[in-house]
């Protein structure tokens, strides 16, 4: 198989060589590809020359003013003749670009082609690999016509100038966008939370035991309680109940919820604490506080 | 009596069924009989498929493409007339025009002859270039039938367009070679999005004018892949233009051609199926789409459908179910290779910039869906899906609603903010110190007193 694979171009080229085998096929001699930097002279720069079929090892480098200059006699079978089709036709396997310029040729076969980055479509000078090179020539008629590669171009540029890029509108998908959000209401940290409940929580019973050291005590209860003791339970059960209120007022009432309830317990408060403090008036007027 | 009319009209639906999305009626525009039976299979092809064709010659009185103010026909196909132009009746206005109300058109050119300055400008309005003298031909003497122009090489023996892009859907493709004889090449305008070349030039390819030979080399406009061969524009309104080079190509003597590339075998041509492909685009047999629902709600169980209103930081779904017209169906609508069905929740620009993923099929159409959270901005927003590639109609969907901020009962309760814990355990601690200084007030016994006594 591998065998067999290797010598179909054998034969091929054997086909294509031998005389009057086939129709003459379109080819070329005396090449050269030439970069002429700006302001050196006709023999400055760099000189190759190159052969059908054998494209140069290294890559050509037109860089920024250079010029290009490809020159060439093509041929008709062995004979020189100015052909239909001369191009330098420049190739990017990756992109899949293409663009070509024609040679300038003469009724002798001799041509050439001159090109500058200015004349490379923008798109050709942002490519960061070497472009293929191909000579393509051709006829009208029976010649098999010429397409090989020649040289692979290098297109150099400044990289402290910027390569010039073209922005046109093409439908296509555009990149996703995710919202950021704002960064949400934080809290302290946990533990210093509860040191700070904790000193508050503190202060009742720093309170209490201040009072107690004072003295404070509830000695009068007892007969407080005997002299009246409807007004003084009403009086305290609707004091808590106002704070009842304000704790539902905070959990899940609402104000319309409040208002009479307030309104309630404020007309119950009234008429027992001024019984209940009649009874207080009373216990100081008979001088036990 | 009743079931034969009930059959007959499922009949007369299925007839119906079977044709373009937009319409059967085609106004083939050209000159003479003589022309029209070079093309035969392709009418005979076209009629198959359920158009409804007519002829015209450009010189005809009776030729008009609306009437009382309204399309007379749905699609046009014109093929490039021998005299000057295409008459008082397909001028360049008139034929926008007919694109303007949705018409399609097949527009066919021919190297044999220059074009028509009428039909130059025509393209030209739709930055379409033809060279200069409009009488230019394609070579390539890599790629021409050997048995039909071994002198000329005009007769180009190109395979059949893959997909333009990775992400473009490419409705041309397939096996075989095309034979494309005596092609009038054109260029594309570079800024526009509506263009879309169909089939390009290979790269050793270049026009020249046949009556002046060899081109000088400043004469060359453009070569290779820049000549094209098949392009489309698809206006805003998805009405389509396609431009064929090569009329000769729709023949039925190329339909059934053999060709032979200088280094190929003897292969037969596959125009007819590309002329199927092509003319089933260009009249909107494929590459229609159609949007046949939208929905988008909380991502809660049970959620209202289509709501008005939604609020900051919602978990939103959004659902769109889309169908693709194939030939003579509604089928599941598949978004091509690299290619993204995109929705965006915008107010002035997209806040979110989505891929819509496929969850369902149904025997028409496809539901896909992508969920979200609103963005932390009220406002008037829209989720927009704005669908645009070349060779598939367009798809705008908009749909607004308002983005509402917290209401005042929806913020997290003070109890669950462990930072305003502090404060409400002082809240309550000085609601306990007031009952107990309440009690203690009520209650004390005065302790001077004792202190006094034991003095």
């Amino acid at each position: 198989m591998h065998l067999w694979q290797a010598t179909v171009p054998f034969c091929l080229l054997a086909a294509a060589s031998l005389p009057g085998a086939t129709a003459t096929a379109w080819g070329f001699t005396d090449a050269t590809v030439a970069v002429q930097p700006k302001g050196a002279g006709v023999n400055g720069g760099f000189k190759e020359q190159f052969v059908a079929s054998k494209p140069l090892s290294r890559p050509v480098s037109l860089a920024g003013a250079d010029t290009l200059r490809v020159t060439l006699t093509a041929q008709e079978g062995s004979s020189a003749k100015r052909p239909d089709q001369a191009f330098l036709l420049l190739k990017d396997a990756q992109t899949g670009l293409d663009i070509s310029y024609p040679f300038n040729a003469k009724e002798n076969g001799k041509s050439r082609v001159e090109l500058t980055q200015k004349d490379l479509p923008i798109q050709f000078l942002s490519l960061s690999d070497p472009v293929d090179a191909r000579i393509i020539i051709g006829g009208f008629g029976g010649s098999a016509a010429y397409d090989s590669s020649a040289f692979q171009l290098s297109i150099d540029r400044n990289p402290n100038e910027p390569v010039p890029t073209v922005e046109t509108q093409r439908y296509g998908k555009k990149p996703e966008i995710h919202h950021i959000f704002k960064e949400s209401a934080s809290n302290p940290p946990f533990i210093i939370t509860l040191a700070f409940v904790a000193m508050v929580g503190a202060a009742i019973p720093a309170l209490a035991g201040l009072w107690f050291f004072l003295g404070a005590n509830i000695n009068h209860l007892p007969s407080a309680l005997k002299s009246a003791p409807l007004p003084h339970a009403v009086f305290l059960g609707s004091l808590v109940a106002f704070e009842g209120i304000f704790f539902l007022y905070y959990t899940c009432w609402n104000l319309f919820q409040v208002l009479p309830a307030v309104a309630v317990v404020g007309v119950v408060a009234f008429i027992s604490g001024s019984r209940a403090l009649g009874e207080v008036q009373g216990r100081r007027l008979a001088g036990l506080r | 009596m009743r079931w034969c009319l009930t059959l007959f009209i499922c009949c007369f639906l299925a007839a119906v069924n079977a044709l373009s999305s937009s319409g059967s009626r085609l106004l083939a525009v050209l000159e003479d009989t003589e022309q029209k039976d070079l093309y035969s299979t392709l009418w005979a092809d076209l009629e198959a498929r359920g158009y409804d064709v007519s002829f015209e010659s450009p010189k005809s009185d009776q030729l008009a493409l609306f009437k009382h103010g309204e399309r007379a026909y749905d699609h046009l196909l014109i093929l490039p007339p021998k005299s000057k132009g295409l008459g008082p009746s397909l001028t360049p206005k008139h034929i926008l025009d007919f694109m303007n109300k949705d018409g399609n058109i097949l527009l066919a050119l021919s190297g044999k002859s220059a074009t028509s300055s009428s039909i130059s400008s025509l393209l030209l309005e739709l930055d379409i270039h033809l060279s200069t003298d409009r009488s230019h031909v394609v070579v390539d003497h890599f790629n021409y039938d050997t048995l039909s122009a071994a002198e000329k090489h005009d007769v180009l023996v190109v395979q059949r367009p893959g997909p333009l892009r990775p992400d473009v859907k490419a409705f041309f493709d397939g096996e075989g070679v095309l034979a494309l004889p005596r092609v009038a090449p054109h260029t594309l305008g570079y800024d526009s999005v509506l263009l879309s070349p169909i089939l390009k030039s290979p790269a050793t390819a270049y026009s020249y004018n046949p009556k002046e030979g060899t081109p000088a080399p400043e004469d060359i406009l453009a070569t290779g892949s820049q000549l094209n061969l098949v392009s489309a524009m698809q206006a805003r309104n998805s009405a389509r233009f396609t431009v064929l080079g090569s009329v000769e190509a729709l023949e039925d003597q190329w339909f059934s051609a053999e060709v032979k590339t200088p280094n190929g075998k003897k292969t037969p041509t596959v125009n007819r199926e590309f002329a199927k492909q092509l003319t089933a685009w260009a009249f909107k047999e494929t590459g229609v789409l159609k949007v046949d629902k939208v929905e988008h709600r909380l991502a809660t169980e049970g959620a209202e459908l289509n709501p008005s209103i939604y609020r900051i930081k919602n978990e939103t779904v959004y659902n769109i179910e889309i169908s693709e017209y194939v030939y003579d169906k509604w089928v599941p609508f598949e978004v091509p290779g690299d290619d993204e069905l995109q929705l965006e929740f915008t107010m002035l620009s997209p806040f979110h910039r989505l891929n819509l993923q496929p969850i369902h099929r149904t025997d028409t159409s496809t539901v896909f869906s992508a969920q979200f959270v609103t963005p932390d901005q009220h406002g008037i927003f829209s989720f927009r899906v704005n669908y645009k590639r070349p060779f598939f109609t367009a798809i705008e969907e908009n749909h607004e609603v308002t983005v509402r901020h917290f209401a005042h009962d929806e913020y997290p309760r003070s109890w669950a903010i462990t930072g305003g814990w502090v404060w409400i355990a002082g809240l309550w601690s000085v609601i306990g110190g007031f009952l107990a200084f309440v009690v203690v007030w009520l209650y004390s016994a005065p302790v001077v007193d004792k202190l006094k006594k034991s003095q």
